[in-house]
């Protein structure tokens, strides 16, 4: 873990006066959206991208990163179990 | 994760639920060694309105390129290599003396990554995905593009399959200045039509 260390301690660049990310766990979760785009779904980003409407509309006020988080969870859910080993 | 000095008890609610779906993916298999950090690091440093300022730079001092980008976006972005995640079907609109466009997505925040970056923080709240739809005009005007009457403004709501990208008018007297110059007047807003140059 590591990892998390060094990123939350990185000095992140701004972007038109505007950091990408606000927080490191907001880059975390972005990611982790990637992870599971690319890996449980083949690439296809509708199912996530449908969950991020859902979660959304459901709390328009809600900041987006949280919202992002609230619909990769409920994306997470419908993934089938894994094998038990 | 406990025990690796980051403070675990400090973390807020959202932070714990980020570290349980990290966790969990992790155990899964879907998370390389790694992932995270290499995305990150792609879109804090590599992945942003850079990549669209030099594909509009292009478009002004290169006709042919230009004609390729307004007919089929996706390749000729790729030509510049830009591509990836939110890039698959990039279409581009170009402004006019008579026409001006602006991008948003009502239904959440989907933005032209590979170009673009991450989208602004007031892209994604729900005053601009819903008043840019209602009230352009009055909106630009807000966020300090003011259009004259008769231009004609052009809204473009991203959908699952498109992915917009504005190109901004070539400001005047700009006729000497180099590609890499001429890059260095593009705004992320103007790509976005919230700005003009």
């Amino acid at each position: 873990m590591s990892g998390q260390l060094s990123l939350s301690d990185l000095d992140l660049p701004r972007r038109n006066g505007e950091l990408a990310f606000d927080a490191p766990w907001q880059s975390r979760v972005f990611a982790l959206a990637a992870a599971v785009v690319d890996y449980a779904f083949g690439g296809d980003r509708e199912p996530f991208r449908q969950q991020l409407i859902s979660a959304i509309a459901a709390e328009p006020d809600r900041p987006y990163w949280e919202s992002w988080t609230a619909a990769l969870e409920a994306l997470v859910e419908t993934l089938p179990e894994p094998p038990t080993s | 994760m406990s025990e690796d000095g980051h403070h675990p008890a400090a973390m807020s609610p959202v932070e714990q639920r980020v570290a349980v779906l990290e966790a969990l993916l992790t155990e899964r298999g879907l998370v390389p060694e790694g992932f995270i950090e290499e995305i990150t690091r792609r879109y804090e440093l590599e992945i942003g309105p850079m990549n669209g300022a030099k594909v509009v730079a292009r478009a002004w001092i290169d006709p042919q390129y230009k004609q390729r980008l307004l007919a089929e976006g996706t390749a000729a972005i790729a030509e510049l290599g830009f591509g990836g995640l939110e890039g698959d079907h990039m279409v581009v609109v170009e402004n006019t003396a008579a026409v001006h466009n602006v991008i948003v997505c009502t239904l959440c925040s989907c933005y032209p990554w590979p170009v673009l970056g991450l989208p602004p923080a007031w892209y994604k709240d729900p005053p601009y995905r819903a008043r840019m739809v209602r009230e352009p005009r009055t909106l630009l005007a807000e966020m300090g593009c003011h259009l004259p009457e008769d231009v004609e403004i052009r809204v473009w709501d991203s959908s699952a399959e498109v992915r917009y990208l504005v190109l901004p008018q070539r400001p005047p007297g700009t006729e000497g200045m180099t590609e890499p110059e001429l890059a260095g007047l593009v705004t992320r807003d103007s790509m976005i039509g919230v700005a003009r140059l």
